[in-house]
């Protein structure tokens, strides 16, 4: 009995809760015009918002577009990019009205085989009469390849290049002191790096098509992208020709072939070569090179020596 | 029938017990009608109670079912009109970023205007541009480079068949110019002191002549420097000479001066061997004050 006027009791507050609920409308209807507002929303989305939408894609398939073009027009893919910035304008500069910026860029991509993460700072200085940007730090970030040039270069240039490892920074201490090695030239590195990579595949070229052309008398030992190119000819056994083809790279970031003969002939063959053309061969190379350029001093070599097998 | 064996007290009793017996009956039934009745209006009350809430939850159920509807749909495209956004503007940076390689270029109507950045010794300094017209054959529409740059020789060379060797090929040039004319301009800026004559050069820059005194004010001889920069993508001078004004009685040590100095301008970047000037100067005066 107790249990039952119990239970009456609280069936009279929940039928009073529902009644008051059911008295007040704002929360269905609040709900209805949340809906209402929603498909306002959505109108409006279906007027502008697929024009937006579309202006959108449109808008990034257009800069996608221009994005791959530029990467075949300079041969440098960058995939990543951020930057941070940070204003290091003290109040005594904002009175000469001198503003003091730094930001730190991190980009990586790729040119062909090789790829690249750089991070960097620029220091820009605005004073009443110009702006100053200025390179203030420079880590490159290579991954290890078979361009071993290409990596002596970065590391002697920029110093601190290292196999995917990122380095301690070094600082620059503003001007005197600062010594010739503390590379900051960014420009240069890409400059350097497109020569290279140009070079690079050339020399790949011009060895695949001469393994193709003679491919019993070429053989490449470390295949077509390493730095040398052997001749032998099966009717001369003993006689060996190979091509050193190294990619150098100065320190202005200047890149050049450097082409290098070497000849091994058997005993015999020396004693009897009086007129010592052997001992002579790599300087006749390199005079050889300057005629007829690299493709041709390379093709009359494997010429020379596979004569008889062309007849 | 026990009251009439028990007189008196035995009929009050049973009175008494019949008197509790029907109160105890009527007690129950009342009881129990109140039982009965309190069912009815708990099943009364129930209903009162579940009918209204269920039309309210009803309502309300198809309401949320709505918004559900609607709401998926509207997050769906708020995502993906972020995801459009933020892909957008990866890309935007992304073809900011391409300044940073020196080559940078903007798609035009006719085809590409590229920029060329340049910078020295990690200066950023101007930066030129070339509108090239994509037809067969490629043509350059116009641009900023200046006119001492052999621009149509190296277009000649390259833009026909390997534009981005030209593109580099004209980016060294630029960079060398404009390295070597912020060499110059450093000079006459800030050793201005040391300089005992205007400095003379070309609109190249390859070509420099100065004269300077090691000690300004003091009773030195001046060197008399020509520098000259025959490789045009170099920012250093190819052939230095430095001879020494007053040219009779050269001490051995004005002699080693003289060559040291040939070697600086030819190793070293021009401000910078200025600079080694101005420092060693001022140890020298200090040791001597």
């Amino acid at each position: 009995m107790d249990a039952e006027l119990a239970e009456e009791r609280v069936l009279q507050a929940e039928i009073a809760a529902v009644r008051r609920a059911c008295e007040n409308p704002p929360a269905p209807w609040e709900e209805k015009s949340r809906v209402q507002k929603s498909f306002q929303a959505i109108h409006q989305f279906t007027s502008e918002g697929w024009k937006s939408s579309k202006d959108l894609k449109n808008q990034l398939g257009h800069l996608e577009s221009e994005l791959s073009f530029l990467s075949t027009l300079t041969g440098i893919n960058i995939r990543n990019y951020s930057r941070q910035t940070e204003d290091l304008t003290s109040t005594e500069m904002a009175e000469k009205s001198i503003r003091k910026v730094l930001q730190r860029h991190r980009l990586s991509g790729n040119c062909h085989m090789v790829t690249f993460q750089l991070e960097f700072q620029i220091l820009e200085i605005q004073n009443k009469e110009r702006l100053s940007s200025a390179v203030t730090d420079l880590n490159i970030i290579m991954e290890p390849t078979e361009c071993s040039e290409l990596s002596e270069f970065v590391s002697r240039n920029f110093g601190r290049a290292r196999w995917l490892t990122p380095i301690i920074p070094a600082f620059w201490e503003a001007d005197a002191g600062r010594s010739q090695e503390d590379r900051k030239d960014l420009f240069m590195f890409f400059r350097s790096l497109h020569f290279f990579v140009e070079w690079f595949e050339y020399r790949k070229r011009t060895f695949k098509h001469f393994k193709e052309k003679y491919p019993d008398a070429v053989y490449l030992s470390e295949g077509p992208s390493s730095c040398s190119m052997g001749i032998r000819s099966a009717s001369r056994p003993g006689f060996e020709l190979v091509i050193v083809w190294r990619i150098q790279i100065d320190e202005d970031g200047k890149v050049f072939p450097k082409l290098d003969l070497l000849t091994k002939v058997p005993q015999r063959a020396l004693e009897l070569d009086k007129n010592r053309a052997i001992e002579a061969a790599p300087l006749s190379f390199r005079t050889l090179l300057g005629v007829l350029g690299i493709e041709a001093a390379l093709e009359s070599l494997i010429k020379s020596l596979c004569a008889e097998e062309n007849n | 029938m026990a009251g009439i064996l028990a007189p008196g007290l035995g009929v009050l009793a049973h009175l008494e017990r019949l008197e509790n017996q029907t109160s105890r009956s009527r007690k129950r039934s009342e009881a129990q009608a109140q039982e009965r009745v309190l069912g009815t209006k708990i099943q009364k009350l129930r209903h009162l109670r579940d009918d209204p809430r269920a039309a309210l939850w009803h309502r309300r159920g198809s309401v949320k079912a709505c918004i559900a509807n609607v709401e998926p749909n509207r997050t769906v495209e708020v995502n993906e009109q972020e995801a459009l956004e933020e892909k957008l503007e990866n890309v935007k940076a992304i073809l900011q970023a391409y300044h940073f390689t020196g080559l940078s270029g903007k798609l035009t109507s006719r085809g590409v205007c590229v920029c060329i950045n340049t910078a020295f010794e990690g200066n950023l300094l101007d930066s030129y541009f070339v509108d090239l017209v994509i037809q067969k054959p490629l043509r350059i529409h116009h641009h900023s480079v200046p006119v001492f740059i052999p621009l149509e020789e190296i277009a000649a060379k390259y833009l026909q068949t390997n534009i981005q060797h030209f593109l580099f090929s004209l980016c060294e040039y630029l960079n060398a110019y404009s390295g070597r004319k912020y060499q110059a301009d450093r000079l006459q800026s800030d050793f201005a002191a040391l300089l005992t004559g205007p400095l003379q050069r070309n609109p190249l820059c390859n070509l420099l002549s100065f004269t300077y005194k090691l000690d300004p004010g003091g009773q030195s001889f001046p060197f008399c420097a020509r520098l000259l920069y025959k490789d045009l993508t170099a920012t250093l001078p190819t052939d230095v000479t430095v001879t020494c004004q007053g040219g009779e009685a050269l001490s051995t040590s004005w002699e080693e001066q003289r060559a040291s100095h040939e070697t600086l301008f030819c190793t070293k970047p021009l401000h910078q061997v200025f600079a080694s000037f101005a420092r060693r100067e001022k140890l020298e005066m200090s040791l001597v004050s």
